[in-house]
């Protein structure tokens, strides 16, 4: 399982178990996404037919702005309500009596809320390329999470995405450097020549960028940029692909990042026990019949390696 | 390449010469036996430390005293991702020291890993099949680190190269 998915599997079979349950449940399950993104469902012991989904998302503000609300309005508008605790940005509730027909389509399509919030500054990016306004478009920025932003801008005739990422380890550095080099050297490759132009900085942001107060510009950080061309995000379908697949690189590198580590760990561990073997090898084996001989008289010989355990001696001492 | 070969024989050849070990109480404390070379205090009873390099970046100490030798090796690092892999292996290794018996839990300073060998040791085990280990274990240290960067190669490929095929 190379490629992440961009919805969230487990809130989608969670919703399901519930949407397909003859009996209404009290639940009070919390489920964590990507990003700092954590769901609470929950049903309360006097209404069991209502099913609360909360979903704490503490950069909402932020997407508010490039016209998240809309989004969530059009694809969710009958399942929201008020927020009972200022806790949760976005409320869902669903009637589990009332449900639609396809029930499965709907866990799936709630399990997408992440996806679909996130992809509301990269739409306002397509939307502004599309009305072929002269100029750059405004910077939109999102601080998806702890120290780390995606930043879109849309010009005349390109997209630019960029990532800060943060590595906080000496090891995380020098292999996402070695895959973040990968990546900027792949178009070479013929099959993916018109992908999505990639570069990389370990510390200083690029230029577009670089005017933002509060910038992180030392060993820690890197900056990926993508550029993004008309032909990602053109006609309709290649551009929900799009979205889906860019708001998860910064996940997907980190991801196999530490499959890697994993990978030479195990490694390491079975060239250990190799070692181990060869090493035991040295040790010259004795069978305790050849450790024991004794004389008719019941004394015994000490043998001509010291042995690690003690064998019992009565006045013997020496070869014989 | 054909410095390797003669480089391993000089080190085994070192190695089967200074391996002549033999008990040695303490001559400061009574009815203490501490291995000579970590102790340090007789001289007398210490010999010349010897250094068999095959570059500036690969060398071997060899210290050895009346009942002790120590063997510290230096891993050939030639840029940061080997550097992150050798340090480590040889950390994965020095924390599992007790199972290798003759390994020393911590390196001595300049070089990457060390090994003890006491005449405790060669009185249990055979000579040349502890000389044998020394050899093969520098062999399959670079070996080992040479495969894992080149596997780390082959998966940052694999993993840019999906991700952007997507794209297309």
């Amino acid at each position: 399982m190379i490629l992440l998915e961009p919805n969230s599997y487990v809130l989608e079979e969670t919703l399901l178990a519930r949407f397909n349950s003859e009996k209404h449940e009290v639940v009070d399950i919390t489920l964590v996404d990507f990003d700092n993104v954590i769901y609470h469902v929950q049903t309360q012991a006097e209404q069991r037919n209502l099913l609360t989904l909360g979903v704490e998302m503490k950069y909402f503000n932020e997407v508010v702005q490039y016209g998240a609300n809309d989004i969530l309005q059009r694809e969710y508008g009958p399942y929201l309500s008020a927020s009972a605790s200022g806790q949760y940005q976005i409320t869902l509730q669903f009637d589990l009596d009332a449900l639609p027909e396809d029930k499965a389509g709907l866990a799936k399509h709630v399990s997408l809320l992440k996806r679909n919030i996130l992809a509301s500054p990269f739409v306002r990016a397509f939307e502004y390329w599309e009305s072929q306004q002269e100029g750059a478009g405004p910077l939109m920025a999102t601080h998806y999470r702890e120290d780390e932003a995606i930043y879109v801008q849309a010009h005349q005739d390109r997209v630019t995405v960029i990532f800060s990422t943060l590595f906080r380890e000496e090891v995380d550095r020098v292999l996402g450097k070695v895959f973040l080099q990968e990546f900027v050297d792949a178009r070479r490759q013929a099959s993916i020549q018109n992908a999505p132009q990639v570069f990389y900085s370990s510390r200083e942001a690029p230029l577009e960028i670089r005017h933002l107060p509060g910038l992180k510009q030392d060993e820690s950080v890197g900056y990926v940029s993508f550029v993004l061309f008309p032909r990602h995000f053109a006609d309709a379908d290649a551009r929900e692909q799009t979205i889906s697949q860019i708001q998860l690189f910064r996940d997907y590198l980190h991801y196999h990042i530490k499959c890697a580590k994993a990978y030479m760990h195990s490694r390491m561990r079975t060239r250990v026990s190799s070692f181990l073997k060869v090493i035991n090898r040295a040790k010259p084996d004795r069978t305790t019949a050849a450790s024991e001989k004794r004389t008719a008289t019941g004394r015994y010989f000490r043998p001509q390696f010291r042995q690690a355990s003690a064998s019992p001696q009565q006045g013997g001492e020496g070869e014989w | 390449s054909n410095t390797l070969r003669p480089y391993l024989n000089a080190v085994r050849s070192t190695l089967t010469a200074a391996m002549c070990l033999d008990n040695f109480a303490s001559q400061i404390v009574e009815k203490h036996n501490v291995p000579e070379i970590e102790a340090g205090n007789t001289k007398e009873v210490l010999l010349n430390p010897l250094v068999v390099s095959r570059n500036e970046n690969e060398q071997v100490l060899i210290e050895s005293s009346i009942n002790s030798v120590r063997v510290s090796i230096k891993i050939k690092q030639a840029d940061d991702i080997e550097r992150i892999l050798a340090h480590k292996f040889t950390r994965f290794l020095m924390m599992r020291a007790e199972s290798f018996v003759i390994l020393r839990r911590v390196p001595i300073k300049g070089y990457d890993i060390s090994f003890l060998i006491t005449n405790f040791h060669t009185e249990q085990m055979y000579k040349h099949k502890l000389v044998d280990f020394i050899i093969e274990f520098m062999e399959e240290v670079d070996k080992e680190i040479s495969e894992m960067k080149l596997s780390l190669n082959a998966r940052a490929r694999i993993v840019a190269e999906t991700y952007l095929s997507q794209f297309v």
